[in-house]
């Protein structure tokens, strides 16, 4: 049996709600990926509620007490307190806070500019794609690390950033954003070029041209909706790359810097605290194994669901 | 299809993986028959000519194998090593002057130790000196120190073994030729006259480093693997008392973590305080392992401070700057992070350095006071807890800026940065890479309020490029200078001049002391305390010696033994 | 065929060419130049004293000329010395490069001989106990930070165990392959276990779609066992694609080493690397940057032959890559 081939864009323009609703349940089938989906929602919803947590514990997540360092769990801080006495547990939520943010908002920034970058490549073809991959094999063989020292180094208001935002503790963060997405976009854009190139000689957009829609339109309406399952499959799975390259980051000095907290730079603080207080090392780690292992999942129950061919699984 | 169980399964097992790490295992118990010491340290030198580049793990290194001819020793006195006699005005061998130019100066008689000799056998002469000298002087080889060969304009060889250096200053340091790092002719002449611009690529040192003429130390490197670790072994034309070991190696291994698990494990017997633990990883080390391993902390010339930049329109103001440091609880910091074994600074000299002056203002952790100096300063506004301007209605604000990825002082950041909210100041924490603080923030004075970092220097070593107004970087001097806080103090300026050239003894104290009262007054800098060095070593190990100032350990190397 | 691959060889010429500008442009960039370190090194520089050292190190002239004469150099088959080793560039960079391809050579081997059959073992039974298993297990490896395994290994199988040395390159003064392996088996385990999970990803998926072609059904039908389904048709072309990735991973693992070379204190092109770039070595971290281009670009170039060589329908005068 096969499944309906991907070009089947006319249906999912005039009823989405059938393929939607399959591929749904197609996902729900995946037990692992529904898992992990349920496991990171708790943890973003738990991350999201930091605040509360930290009005119901009464107290304040940078505030250090230097003379209750590396306290036991107890009624006041659940997780006991980290080398500068703050809540450990606060740490940790703020920290997967800035953990997921940096995750997904570097992950969706690249996807954009891949999914741009790819479908015009793919589109037009002929001396724009051949420029467009040059720069994309470019882009891949750039070497991160003095590129991350040069970002690190650049002066924000000279670029025109207000003081206030450059001064601003989060500003280490959005240079993460920037700096993973303007080197992380190649994957997607050649996944999209490479369906792209295939799908402008199909009749339908053949079809579109023909009745003399324009090329943005072509793109936006007929092509894009087609690449979608790769885009999200690609996206989701990088979501986790990108926490590990933050905690990777943050092993070199390069990473988010406190007293912003993050997964990355809580896991890297620790590595010498291994003996004295393993729970401080623990936690991160943990967080961000089963974070990452967890989009890992959903990506790939993801990739089934939006895969027609995969219909075929229950039939075996 | 099954149940998806074995996610639980795998957080258990992680679990399991990690939570071994609490109970700790002693490897490396006793060996019989130590001919070996093997030291970690946490970077691999890159040169290993003692006049290019200076690197601490190079200095360690090369104090196996060569010695300097003057040396601060454990007790910070200025001793020969590689001559016979410590040069001075009394006993006549240090002449002052007056140079072809008409300045002051002095002429210093220097001798080598007669059974000096090169690890080939070859004595160390006067051809050596000449030649270091000429090396030094030629100016396009990118030897340093330069400051050192630009004052010493004239070298009279009188034998074989009798030098006199003619400076043309008279300071009172006159007799300390500790950087004059002698490299032997017999080997390296050649190598230099062939082409002196690019001699620094073609020295031995680098070409053969395991030539043994280039050595008289103890110890003769022997083997060398880039990144990895250099074998040493007994010199056996050494002059002095033989070393206790037959072989030392010292093995690098960048993460301190890692370096921890080394020495548990025993693939290294001890850890060096030059490159090794913070005092704080020392401190929890010796919680787990003090009956297992000796463990000494030396205080020492290691000065951590906040340089606040005086072109800062809110930092220029004297008030605001006590605030900042009466708002701070330095000793809790001192005794809590670091188990009092980082004892708090007054000023920038250490309470061991004989100019020490214990007579003058100090801040002790009040944060009513610095309140009351904030409300002074017209900070009366309440906004959102960090205090406003009344009338300007501007933040006390400020960026406070470290290197990035050193956890002590990230720590210690997060700590100050909480007490002053406590008062109403928001600093606001940015660090960056050392290469970018460094290379370009610091030493370009680009920081707009506070930078911490430390500085490492020789027993009474005067501040003149630190605080003297004529050494503040700016563009048309190249950044040359290290006054990075811009501070300007006329009285400062004359002070620095002549405690430099004030030979005797009780009146420089008095210099020094008025010094040190302008410097805490004024307070350029937020002094925080003395960093001290955790060196840990095997019970078995004794008379390793920390000095506490910038020359090594291994400079004593001849000292050390095994129980 | 040999039309095809000739222009892309010029192409990454091009962009080779290319690459080191910007990398030269890149590290000329980066605040603090030699120089600047040693001034905040040795307090009694003067002015003039900087200039000349300026000098002395080249930095006195504007970047493009610095670039040119390097080129030139380069050309001619001159990389200079390397700043802080004051060696030729390639005297300090071939003793790394031999550490990381052992390494690498080792834990890719491994990688390979446990994640292909392992993923062909999951895709043959899809969606069962089996299946779920082994994407956990390739999961758990690619989840972990990798100083975090590092870490850990080290702690269990040093520490702990006292099976392996914690780090380091081999015992001093005792030579043979035997005692070097010993130094090898932690970042080797570590690096292998990091990648082992994409590996049996990547075959699990591309055996699974190889599976529903429909010479495969044509074989099953012709009643052939699954063994000689599975291991004698369906394998060469689901290993095709896996080559493919493997190939363009190349430049990844090059320099992605540096955190396992750093925890076990292996002295590899990830460290060197590293080091050159933070210390400011010019000529050193430039040769090494490119090299890792050099490898990306011929992991690229092989990846796409690979595959065309496979697919048919992509012929090289159509497919402008």
């Amino acid at each position: 049996m096969t499944g309906p081939a991907p070009s089947s864009t006319t249906t999912v323009a005039a009823n989405p709600s059938t393929p939607l609703r399959l591929v749904t349940r197609r996902f729900l089938r995946h037990r692992l990926a529904l898992v992990s989906a349920g496991i990171l929602a708790v943890l973003a919803l738990a991350s999201l509620l930091a605040p509360l947590v930290e009005n119901g514990l009464g107290l304040d997540a940078n505030t250090v007490n230097l003379f209750n360092r590396f306290a036991p769990p107890s009624v006041d801080h659940p997780l006991g307190t980290d080398e500068a006495g703050r809540d450990v547990l606060l740490r940790l939520l703020y920290g997967g806070q800035v953990s997921l943010f940096v995750g997904i908002a570097a992950a969706l920034t690249a996807a954009v500019l891949g999914t741009a970058i790819g479908l015009t490549s793919g589109y037009f073809g002929g001396r724009i794609d051949a420029l467009f991959m040059r720069v994309t094999d470019g882009v891949i063989a750039l070497p991160l690390l003095p590129l991350l020292i040069v970002l690190a180094a650049l002066d924000l208001e000279k670029l025109g950033f207000a003081p206030e935002t450059a001064q601003a503790e989060s500003a280490s963060l959005y240079r993460i954003v920037v700096i993973v997405a303007l080197v992380g976009w190649t994957t997607v854009a050649r996944l999209v070029r490479a369906t792209a190139l295939s799908l402008r000689e199909r009749p339908f957009v053949l079809a579109a041209r023909a009745q003399g829609a324009s090329s943005l339109r072509i793109m936006t309406v007929h092509i894009l909706p087609n690449l979608a399952s790769p885009i999200i499959v690609a996206t989701t799975l990088s979501v986790g790359n990108v926490i590990l390259l933050e905690s990777v980051l943050s092993f070199l000095g390069l990473g988010i810097q406190p007293p912003l907290p993050s997964w990355g730079n809580l896991l890297t603080n620790a590595q010498e605290l291994i003996w004295d207080a393993p729970a401080l090392a623990v936690y991160p780690g943990l967080a961000i194994f089963v974070t990452v292992i967890a989009f890992n999942f959903v990506g790939d129950g993801l990739q089934d669901a939006l895969d027609p061919r995969s219909l075929e699984r229950g039939n075996r | 299809m099954r149940q998806a169980g074995p996610v639980l399964t795998t957080i258990a097992l992680a679990a399991l993986l990690l939570f071994p790490a609490t109970a700790p295992a002693d490897a490396a118990a006793d060996k019989p028959g130590r001919d070996q010491l093997t030291i970690g340290i946490t970077q691999y030198p890159s040169t290993f000519h003692p006049n290019i580049d200076s690197m601490v793990a190079k200095s360690y290194i090369l104090g196996f194998t060569r010695r300097p001819f003057t040396v601060f020793d454990q007790s910070w006195q200025l001793v020969c090593m590689l001559c016979t006699k410590l040069p001075t005005i009394e006993n006549g061998l240090a002449v002052p002057e007056t140079t072809p130019s008409g300045k002051k100066g002095i002429a210093v008689t220097y001798t080598i130790r007669p059974d000096a000799v090169w690890g080939d056998g070859t004595p160390i002469t006067t051809k050596d000196v000449q030649f270091t000298w000429r090396m030094g002087r030629h100016g396009k080889t990118g030897i340093l120190p330069i400051e050192f060969y630009r004052s010493a304009y004239k070298l009279d060889a009188r034998d074989d073994k009798t030098f006199t250096l003619h400076f043309d200053k008279l300071t009172f340091d006159y007799n300390a030729i500790n950087s004059f790092s002698l490299i032997p002719a017999h080997v390296d002449e050649v190598n230099f006259d062939a082409d002196p611009a690019n001699y620094k690529n073609k020295t031995a040192f680098d070409t053969q480093t395991t030539n043994e003429a280039l050595y008289f130390g103890p110890y003769l490197i022997t083997e060398t693997k880039r990144g990895s670790y250099v074998v040493l072994e007994r010199n056996p034309k050494w002059w002095g008392k033989p070393g206790a070991f037959k072989r030392i190696v010292v093995k690098v291994i960048p993460n301190t973590a890692a370096l921890e698990a080394n020495l548990l494990s025993g693939s290294i017997d001890m850890i060096s305080g030059e490159l090794g633990f913070t005092v704080d990883q020392a401190l929890r080390f010796e919680k787990r392992h003090g009956r297992k391993f000796r463990i000494l902390y030396k205080p020492g010339l290691i000065y951590e401070h906040i340089d606040l930049n005086q072109d800062n329109p809110l930092l220029k103001n004297r008030d605001i700057r006590h605030a900042l440091i009466y708002a701070i609880d330095r000793e809790a910091i001192s005794k809590q992070l670091f188990g009092g074994r980082q004892p708090v600074a007054d000023s920038s000299v250490n309470p061991l350095d004989w100019v020490h002056a214990d007579d003058v203002p100090k801040y002790k952790y009040s944060p009513k006071k610095a309140l009351e100096l904030i409300v002074k300063a017209g900070y009366t506004k309440l906004v959102q807890g960090v205090r406003h301007h009344k009338d300007t209605g501007e933040p006390l604000r400020f960026e406070f800026m470290t290197t990035a990825g050193s956890k002590v002082r990230e720590l210690v950041q997060q700590v100050l940065q909480s007490q002053w909210k406590a008062v109403g100041i928001d600093a606001r924490i940015r660090n960056e890479p050392a290469r970018v603080y460094f290379g370009q923030t610091v030493t370009q004075r680009k920081f707009t309020a506070m930078a911490m970092y430390a500085w490492l220097s020789a027993p009474e070593s005067v501040p003149r490029t630190s605080l003297h107004s004529a050494h503040i970087p700016t563009e048309a001097n190249g950044w040359a200078g290290q006054n990075y806080t811009g501070f300007k103090n006329a009285e400062m300026d004359e002070l620095i001049e002549r405690i430099e050239v004030e030979l005797d003894k009780p009146k420089r104290k008095e210099l020094w002391k008025r010094l040190q009262e302008i410097y805490v007054t004024e307070l350029p800098v937020i002094p925080l305390y003395f960093r001290a060095e955790p060196y840990i070593m095997p019970k078995w190990l004794t008379g390793v010696k920390p000095t506490g100032h910038q020359y090594s350990t291994s400079l004593w190397v001849e000292n050390w033994g095994v129980k | 065929m040999l039309r095809y691959l000739c222009e892309r060889l010029v192409q990454s010429a091009a962009v080779l060419a290319v690459m080191s500008f910007v990398i030269f442009v890149l590290i000329g960039l980066m605040p603090g130049d030699p120089v600047d370190l040693m001034i905040s090194a040795d307090p009694d520089l003067t002015s003039a004293d900087i200039e000349k050292l300026r000098e002395i190190y080249g930095l006195d002239r504007p970047v493009v000329e610095r670039y040119g004469n390097w080129l030139l150099a380069a050309l001619h088959g001159d990389f200079g010395f390397s700043r802080l080793f004051a060696q030729p560039v390639f005297d300090v960079l071939l003793p790394a490069l031999g550490h990381t391809l052992t390494l690498l050579g080792i834990s890719l081997t491994l990688a390979l001989v446990i994640g292909l059959p392992l993923g062909i073992w999951a895709a043959v039974r899809p969606y069962s106990v089996r299946d779920y298993s082994v994407n956990l297990f390739a999961f758990a490896g690619i989840s972990m930070p990798s100083f975090w395994l590092g870490l850990l290994l080290i702690i269990l199988f040093a520490v702990i165990l006292g099976w392996f040395p914690a780090g380091g390159l081999g015992t001093p003064g005792k030579d043979g392959w035997a005692d070097k392996l010993i130094y090898l088996v932690l970042p080797a385990t570590s690096l292998t276990l990091a990648s082992v999970g994409g590996h049996t990803r990547y075959m699990r998926a591309s055996m699974l779609e190889t599976l529903r072609q429909d010479y495969i059904r044509t074989a099953r039908a012709k009643g052939l066992s699954e063994r000689r389904v599975v291991l004698g048709h369906a394998l060469r072309n689901a290993l095709i694609p896996v080559t493919t990735i493997i190939a363009l991973d190349f430049g990844f693992l090059f320099s992605g080493a540096l955190i396992t070379e750093t925890i076990f204190a292996y002295p590899g092109m990830g460290k060197l690397t590293f080091d050159a770039v933070m210390g400011n070595d010019f000529n050193l971290a430039l040769v090494c940057l490119l090299l890792a281009t050099l490898v990306t670009l011929a992991g690229n170039i092989l990846a796409d032959l690979a595959y065309s060589w496979l697919d048919p329908r992509i012929g090289f005068e159509g497919k402008k890559l």
